[in-house]
């Protein structure tokens, strides 16, 4: 048997006291896509930096072919052969998607002058290659996520063209667009191309790898092949059983508190993508989550927006109701006013101050309760902070500490805690546990169910069908911003994916 | 540098990528203070390179001691609020010439005007809050760039500030009767305690305690944090954001007003030229201070240290007959140190640029 093509034994990495990685074996070879999972911190992002030339490894030994390789830095990497793609992808929005390709490595013409003919012609084969068609002079900026992925991807073969390495290259796809980028990679692999694929999502592994590696606590937990069940990869993933995911449900919900009766979202103007709740019908009751299904596009974070007064300018029409009592839900203040909490499926963007340390970002929805006569009080506030730290495990044990530094996980806890601390009676909430590694979910699912029993409503709206099916009591699905279906939790996935996408189950 | 409440910056910050660990990163809390150290270093170097006569040391001496703070006072003055401003994520470049037409009004009122004392003061105050107030609005309400906003309010100022002086002059007499301002008013370029500590000063030291008990201890200086932090965030968490964002404009609109009143006394006149450049100085000192142009993250205490340290540098070169060029050059040097020492923390706070 030849060597693989390559393959990483005994590596070792420390950061300060942290061991990273604690002896790693992993290898790859031509023409396979293999799976490296892991929860945050379990060490594969350090991995990935090892193979990329970002870090060197303290003990151990990379080799490619057989022989014994070292990398000072990404250039050398690349220089062998080994191409990644981080999850920023690095692509400049305001180039075209030729300039983009030829990033660092322009062609030029006799005088200096950029020789864009030959640039665009270049890319149009490149791009056709893998049967993509995209116009090589668009810019970068117009096309979607999946297409821009597809682009960093032909940028970085283009200058390493032996193992492809990709950082959750799915996270930001559309379901259709999953199945575009599969259909790529199959097809770079079948040419030769060794890929690892680094995912949170389980779903995807039997479907796109040939093998899999679960790496906990610095560690290899295991070697499966891709067809083990879910339950097997989130044992090792976790070192827990799969049915301690999700939460046992409510027995018994209490009184409507926000009901929706024919309600429309009238836009001050018309906004192409952004998909109006028209006509929706629904409930939500005291101490009941009810989660949004619905393909992209189908209006369920316009749906949660419009609710809260954060979506585009427009007024509510048809009945809309919290407590038995008609609101005109208009405004955040309005929203907030009327006991709704509301949580974005972009923490980073809208929901954190990175740089500001965890306990300040905790208390920012109550700091009107810890400043009486408007000083803050830093004995409420430590109040407040002691009582969030209790009730989410959010780790370290350190409010000092600056939240943009925690892992996703952590953050999302911290997200969820800080709209808590202000008591509301309704949470909506957005992709709740995007990003969010599987024990980290497990927590929060806990969370929110304990919430729930003591009589908090959860409106949730997600794209990952299993959280949906495993977390809610009800599931209203939403097709082109209208609820076209009701199902209880525990329905199968495939009748939900059915009526989300019009047709019969 | 306040009590045990955290300020903006974060004061510990875990390394390396895996399992965050509860350490203390060193080079934040040279960051933190980094101001302070940077004054501290600078009075080491004036002790060192003071000129000498008969042994005492000029750098120390208490009258030269009181030319630094009261030469330091307006800018700083301006510092404060600029503080505010910049911890939102915001600037505001008409300070300068805020300053100078509140002295032009100030020196109009009193001599040509008729006004009192305590009027012309008020007035003044008001005018430098109405000022913000506009900037503010006109920012948050279309959306512009506070940059491009308060540009135009720069031009504005120096302009108005022209037409009420009529590019002339405004000298300021004292006495009693009409055409003539109170006595009083010239005890802001004297000095208290025995001749020591100058009037401007202690303005600016109370501004400055006031500015820095809001900014720590109450609401709106949290919001003020907040705001800074992430805009949407805090929009989301229930701060009202374009409330905060006016309420900054106006502080800094009532720094630079209070600054002119100062400069007008110190002087004993009113140009509308006055106050030129004071907008570049004043946040060179904030950045020194700590605080960052990204918004989120500062403190007053910072700024005050900055702006003295700005001042006692300054000083020391003057003493030394070193010439204004090379001042300059001293001051863009400690500016890029102060904001390479803040991108090395951010970096290793894994937060990117």
């Amino acid at each position: 048997m030849s060597a693989p093509l390559l393959s990483v034994t005994g590596a070792v990495k420390r950061f300060g006291g942290v061991q990273a990685l604690r002896g790693v074996d992993f290898d790859l070879k031509a023409g396979e896509i293999h799976a490296l999972l892991g929860e945050n911190g379990a060490g594969k992002s350090t991995l990935m930096n090892l193979l990329s030339g970002v870090y060197t490894p303290d003990e151990g030994e990379i080799h490619i072919d057989g022989k014994p390789v070292t990398f000072n830095n990404p250039r050398e990497a690349q220089a062998a052969g080994i191409a990644t793609i981080f999850q920023e992808l690095d692509l400049v929005p305001s180039l075209d998607v030729a300039a983009n390709l030829f990033l660092g490595r322009e062609l030029i013409r006799p005088g200096g002058m950029l020789d864009v003919p030959a640039m665009r012609r270049e890319a149009k084969r490149r791009l056709e290659a893998i049967e993509l068609a995209i116009d090589p002079a668009r810019l970068v900026a117009d096309l979607s996520i999946g297409q821009r992925q597809v682009v960093a991807i032909v940028k970085a073969l283009s200058y390493a063209s032996r193992v492809l390495i990709m950082d959750e290259p799915t996270a930001a796809l559309t379901v259709g667009e999953v199945e575009r980028l599969f259909e790529i990679m199959r097809k770079l692999a079948a040419s030769g191309v060794g890929i690892i694929y680094i995912s949170h999502r389980l779903e995807e592994v039997p479907e796109i790898a040939d093998r899999v590696t679960v790496m906990r606590d610095g560690r290899v937990a295991g070697i499966t092949e891709p067809h083990a069940p879910q339950a097997e990869l989130v044992r090792l993933l976790v070192g827990r059983p799969l049915d301690e995911l999700y939460p046992e449900r409510a027995r018994s919900a209490g009184k409507a508190l926000l009901s929706l009766r024919d309600a429309s979202f009238r836009l001050a103007r018309e906004s192409a993508g952004w998909q109006p709740p028209t006509g929706v019908s629904l409930e939500v009751r005291e101490g009941e989550i009810v989660g949004l299904a619905g393909i992209m596009g189908a209006g369920r974070t316009e749906l949660l927006s419009a609710l809260y007064g954060t979506g585009l300018a427009g007024r509510w029409q048809g009945e809309v109701a919290v407590d038995g009592k008609p609101v005109r839900l208009d405004s955040i203040s309005a929203a907030r006013k009327a006991g709704i909490a509301f949580v974005t499926d972009d923490r980073r963007g809208s929901g954190l101050m990175l740089r500001m340390a965890v306990g300040l970002n905790l208390v920012m929805s109550v700091i009107r309760r810890i400043s009486p006569a408007g000083l803050m009080s830093p004995r409420r506030q430590a109040e407040a902070v002691t009582r969030s730290f209790g009730q989410f495990d959010i780790r370290p044990k350190n409010p000092d500490i600056a939240v943009g530094a925690l892992s996703g996980g952590n953050q999302q806890k911290v997200v969820l805690a800080k709209e808590i601390l202000g008591n509301p009676r309704l949470l909506l909430l957005d992709e709740p546990t995007r990003g969010v590694d599987v024990g980290a979910k497990g927590e929060i699912y806990a969370r929110l169910r304990a919430l729930a029993a003591q009589g908090l409503g959860i409106l949730v709206a997600s794209s990952e069908m299993p959280e949906l099916i495993g977390l809610c009591d009800r599931i209203v699905v939403l097709r082109q911003g209208r609820n076209v279906a009701e199902f209880n939790g525990g329905v199968d996935e495939h009748t939900v994916l059915a009526a989300a996408n019009g047709r019969e189950a | 540098m306040s009590d045990q409440r955290i300020e903006g910056t974060a004061n510990s910050v875990p390394s390396g990528t895996a399992a965050p660990r509860h350490r203390v990163d060193p080079l934040a809390i040279v960051v933190r203070f980094q101001s302070l150290i940077g004054l501290v270093l600078v009075a080491i170097g004036g002790v060192i390179f003071s000129p000498r006569r008969h042994g005492e040391i000029l750098f120390l001496n208490p009258d030269n001691i009181a030319n630094i703070v009261r030469a330091v006072s307006e800018t700083g003055i301006i510092a404060i609020g600029m503080t505010f401003v910049i911890i939102t994520a915001g600037i505001d470049l008409s300070v300068g010439a805020v300053l100078g037409l509140s002295a032009v009004v100030t020196a109009t009122m009193m001599i040509s005007g008729g006004f009192g004392l305590i009027p012309t003061i008020l007035a003044v105050l008001v005018m430098g809050v109405v000022f913000g107030v506009v900037q503010g609005t006109i920012s948050t309400r279309f959306r512009l760039e506070p940059f491009i906003v308060t540009l135009a309010g720069l031009q504005a100022a120096r302009g108005l500030a022209l037409i009420v002086s009529g590019n002339q002059y405004i000298n300021i007499s004292y006495g009693d009767g009409p055409g003539l301002a109170p006595p009083v008013f010239a005890v802001l370029g004297e000095r208290l305690f025995d001749n020591t500590v100058p009037v401007a000063t202690i303005v600016f030291i109370i501004f400055a305690a006031i500015a820095t008990l809001v900014l720590n201890t109450t609401r709106f200086g949290r919001y003020v944090y907040a705001v800074g932090g992430n805009e949407r965030a805090a929009r989301i968490s229930g701060v009202p954001v374009s409330m905060v964002k006016i309420s900054v404009y106006a502080i800094t609109g009532f720094a630079s007003a209070l600054a002119g009143i100062v400069h007008a006394g110190q002087f004993n006149f009113g140009s509308a030229n006055d106050g030129m450049g004071y907008e570049l100085t004043a946040i060179a000192a904030v950045v020194i201070g700590g605080t960052s142009l990204f918004g989120g993250a500062g403190s007053m205490v910072g700024t005050v240290a900055g702006t003295i340290m700005l001042g006692a540098l300054a000083n020391i070169l003057q003493l030394n007959n070193i010439t204004p060029a090379t001042q300059l050059l001293a001051t863009a040097a400690i500016i890029v140190l102060a904001a390479v020492l803040q991108s090395l923390v951010r970096r290793r706070e894994g937060l990117g640029r």
